[in-house]
């Protein structure tokens, strides 16, 4: 699968190419889903193209390693496939313009990040953690849609740039912050930020290309990339500062924490990967334009660092036979490549003179100070770097110069070329790009002047280099160090620390995983009660609030009018209308008082006719036909039923109160009765619409019967409609019957 | 059988061929005179009830002229398909065409739409009539 390597090389040339030739972002769109006002638009600006860069420069590297690393593994062709069309669609994510687009590609990264994480889907524990950081970061996915469509619609526009152009007319609307969070919301659940970074460490279950690749490249600095294209719309307003700020500083002196805990290799640089993007939180978050080189600075840093370093871990677990560093020692007479590659990145990592990881710490420094930090968001900082320092020297010096009590096994040997190259590389262009920073500068200028299009970017960067931070570099220098030394012995003492449980958020994820199960059972139980009278009640009850409501505000609208029509019409009709109501009267008060379930269905059955009759006699044959019909199968097959029920003896299981089926039973009456003579004050009926089938019914349908001829010609598409939900109702309702033939027939 | 039943098995008997001759009435004047496919339908669907309280649904469901299933699906295809011949002649779909044919002496219109309402009575006869039978029948078996 090396050759695959090619697919993503053509793409890093390609805007490679575009970055050399300078000049206004390059902006391409096509109308996709006019109606929604989905363009499918590219817009490749200097921030599109340096995470392009990245992607494909990265990617290319992974396919080379990937090659190496599954060599005679089965499910190397499934690797080589999801990661292709993850590499598509953060492709697309960061080049794409439209808001919904970039959150459909947004998606699809998540769930081949599941299906990545889950690779080696035969282990329980890889299940789990893939299912994890699926549930988080597509739980964001919700929030950022959400924003998404808000912030759509307050701007009236779904183009990014045409949001951020047009930020200050619509930006002050109350909804913004509600807006803001859904956003942030999404973009910390996939950068991994708290409270949602527990996610990240357990991901390492991942085969390591694909750590190396999302885990700490690519994939996490989605959220950072979103939050950066909306910084220049945002920056300023205290909500965004705010959050960004306290939420980036904490989670990057929680996670630096964190890695004093771990012994394996990977989740160790795993934490220091959630403290790096809690970095670039924060950075963002800093008001003014000061921070802009520096987060374009760290992206690409930390990708060149972090990225070998998971490669190496992958190295080593992948000759050593495990990640776990107290087994690890004194590898580099054996592994003298990785361990050159280690080194490189690690003193990028550190923040080193002379390279890459030296210049973005310089540039950090300069917006921490020129944009007023909180003071004890600077001092974690420090404690963040420090620690920072010390998972280098011991990814670095302790695995492959410290000689521990640890045995080299005598079967360690270095790993072959397309597992060397890779980390060697990037690794090296991580130090060119310090040894001569002139080569980096139009990358992460280019990218700076994307997120803040004010920005002076040649005076900043001389600013920058013209006072070099040589006294926290030294600071954070000398505490790594410190820190490396004391290392085992600070294991051992936060080992002992437990976190109670309530401050876990990984224990809260369990615990809402638990609740779902537990919360479906609640509520079924209280809906799904299994007597058949509970079902009437919430039923009726239910149609009394919403028809109450709806008859309090026709009510209010246009108060009662009865009118009754003038006389004229002959009198045997009036004679028949006044028998038809005598009995229909007759049968709902019968139905009112009896007991007896059969009596009780034949005086409803009795009103039923009463109705066809009368709307017989007041010119309405057809409805009364079809009520004649309706009523005599309806009390056929009811009378059926009763009489079984009859002979099963069938009772109500528990005592029934009557008064509040009473009172439940008597506002409904009353309220249909209101609604109806409201009703019938209602303007609606137009005579003219009357008058127009009337007139077309035979010259245009060949029909006398308006009716007959509105249900199968004026409106047979209704019509037909109809006839298929009657189809499709039966077609659902007779297995329910034939069960219970089947089960009433058996002998029990 | 009880005798109880045997009086209405009398009366069925006799009820039940003239409803539903009265049901094809109701269809085929249904255009022009009070009537129709769904009233047609309904009151077939109260005599294949009848017949089933009276016969057990086995005997009922023989009188169908299909099973239910097919019955009701014929129909609605039968009103589906009545709309396709306008498509031919380039009119919106389901709308009808007549045409005068020659019976003997006389010119009888023939339409479309009849084919729609015999559809619309089919679907509701096997339909409603195979539902009222599976419920009765439901207490028949139990007890049986």
């Amino acid at each position: 699968m090396g050759w695959l390597a090619l697919v993503p090389l053509t793409s890093f040339f390609a805007a490679f190419a575009l970055l050399l030739r300078g000049g206004p972002p390059l902006s391409v769109s096509v109308p996709w889903v006019p109606s929604l006002g989905v363009d499918l638009g590219v817009h490749l600006d200097g921030l599109a193209l340096l995470m392009v860069l990245l992607i494909t420069g990265v990617g290319a590297c992974v396919f080379v390693y990937a090659a190496g690393y599954m060599q005679g593994e089965s499910g190397r062709r499934r690797l080589a496939l999801v990661l292709l069309l993850f590499m598509t669609a953060m492709l697309g994510c960061v080049t794409a313009d439209n808001l919904l687009v970039v959150f459909a590609c947004w998606e699809i990264t998540s769930i081949t990040s599941f299906l990545l994480v889950g690779f080696h889907h035969e282990e329980e524990s890889s299940r789990k953690s893939a299912l994890q950081a699926l549930l988080v970061t597509t739980g964001g996915g919700l929030a950022l849609l959400a924003g998404v469509v808000l912030l759509g619609n307050m701007a009236g526009t779904y183009s990014i740039q045409e949001l951020l152009r047009t930020a200050p007319a619509w930006r002050e609307q109350p909804l913004r912050d509600v807006a803001l969070l859904c956003v942030i919301v999404g973009a910390f659940s996939k950068s991994a930020q708290l409270p949602f970074h527990f996610w990240l460490p357990n991901a390492m279950a991942a085969p390591t290309p694909v750590s190396a690749y999302l885990h700490s490249a690519t994939m996490v600095k989605l959220g950072v990339y979103l939050l950066a294209r909306m910084d220049a719309a945002f920056d300023g307003t205290p909500f965004w500062g705010f959050t960004l700020m306290s939420c980036g500083g904490l989670t990057s002196a929680w996670a630096v924490l964190q890695t004093l805990r771990e012994r394996d290799l990977k989740r160790i640089l795993a934490w220091s990967t959630v403290s790096a993007l809690g970095t670039m939180v924060m950075l963002i978050g800093l008001p003014g334009d000061d921070s802009a080189l520096a987060v374009a600075a760290f992206v690409l840093a930390h990708a060149l660092y972090k990225a070998p370093l998971f490669f190496v871990a992958g190295n080593v677990d992948h000759s050593t036979g495990t990640r776990n560093i107290d087994h690890l020692a004194g590898l580099a007479p054996r592994m003298p490549w990785t361990a050159a590659a280690a080194l490189l990145a690690a003193a990028s990592m550190s923040g080193f003179p002379m390279s890459f990881g030296y210049l973005a710490k310089e540039l950090t420094n300069v917006a921490k100070k020129e944009g007023g930090l909180y003071t004890w968001i600077g001092h974690s900082s420090v404690l963040a770097s420090a620690i920072t320092v010390a998972v280098a020297a011991i990814a670095a010096i302790r695995i492959f110069w410290h000689r521990g009590g640890a045995v080299v096994p005598g079967h360690v040997h270095e790993v072959g070329w397309s597992m060397r190259l890779p980390p060697l590389l990037i690794a090296s262009v991580g130090i060119l790009f310090g040894v001569r920073p002139r080569l980096a500068d139009p990358l992460i200028g280019a990218a700076a002047e994307a997120m803040h299009p004010l920005y002076d970017f040649a005076a900043a960067s001389a600013t920058a280099r013209a006072e070099p931070g040589w006294t926290a570099l030294l600071v954070a220098l000398t505490l790594g160090v410190g820190v490396f030394l004391a290392w085992d012995r600070l294991h051992d003492a936060l080992g002992k620390v437990e976190l109670p449980s309530v401050l876990r958020l990984a224990d809260w994820y369990e615990r809402l995983l638990r609740g779902i199960p537990a919360a479906a059972r609640g509520v079924t139980g209280l809906l799904q009660r299994g007597a058949l009278t509970g079902y009437v009640t919430s039923l009726v009850g239910f149609v009394v609030v919403v028809l109450g409501a709806v008859t309090w505000a026709l009510l209010g609208q246009r108060g009662v009018a009865v009118e009754v029509s003038p006389g004229g019409a002959p009198w045997g009709k009036d004679l028949g209308v006044l028998g038809a109501a005598v009995v229909l009267s007759v049968g709902a008060v019968a139905a009112c008082l009896v007991r007896d379930s059969f009596v009780l269905l034949l005086s409803s059955g009795l009103v039923g006719m009463a109705c066809a009759l009368l709307f017989l006699f007041l010119g309405a044959p057809d409805l009364a036909f079809t009520q004649f019909g309706v009523e005599v199968a309806f009390v056929v097959v009811v009378a059926s039923t009763l009489l079984r029920l009859r002979r099963m003896d069938a009772r109500p299981s528990a005592p029934q109160r009557r008064l509040p089926r009473i009172v439940l039973s008597t506002s409904l009456g009353v309220l249909v009765t209101a609604l109806l003579l409201v009703a019938l004050g209602a303007p609606t009926f137009d005579p003219e619409v009357a008058a127009f089938f009337a007139e077309h019914s035979v010259e245009d349908a060949h029909g006398r019967n308006v009716v007959n001829v509105l249900l199968v010609d004026f409106r047979a598409f209704d019509t037909l409609g109809e006839i298929v939900v009657v189809l499709v109702s039966f077609l659902a309702t007779l297995p329910l019957f034939q069960a219970l033939r089947v089960r009433g027939g058996e002998p029990s | 059988m009880t005798s109880r039943a045997l009086l209405l098995d009398v009366v069925v008997r006799g009820l039940h061929p003239f409803m539903i001759f009265v049901s094809v009435m109701l269809l085929l004047r249904g255009h022009d005179a009070p009537g129709g496919g769904f009233i047609g339908g309904l009151v077939a669907v109260a005599a294949t009830a009848l017949l089933t309280v009276a016969r057990g649904h086995r005997q009922a469901l023989a009188r169908l002229p299909l099973a239910p299933v097919p019955l009701a699906a014929l129909g609605a295809l039968l009103s589906l398909g009545s709309g396709v011949p306008a498509l031919w002649v380039g009119e919106p779909f389901l709308t009808h065409l007549w045409v005068e044919a020659p019976v003997g002496p006389w010119l009888v219109p023939l339409s479309t739409v009849h084919l729609f309402d015999v559809g619309v009575y089919a679907t509701v006869w096997g339909a409603l009539g195979g539902l009222a039978a599976a419920i009765i029948a439901v207490d028949e078996e139990g007890a049986a």
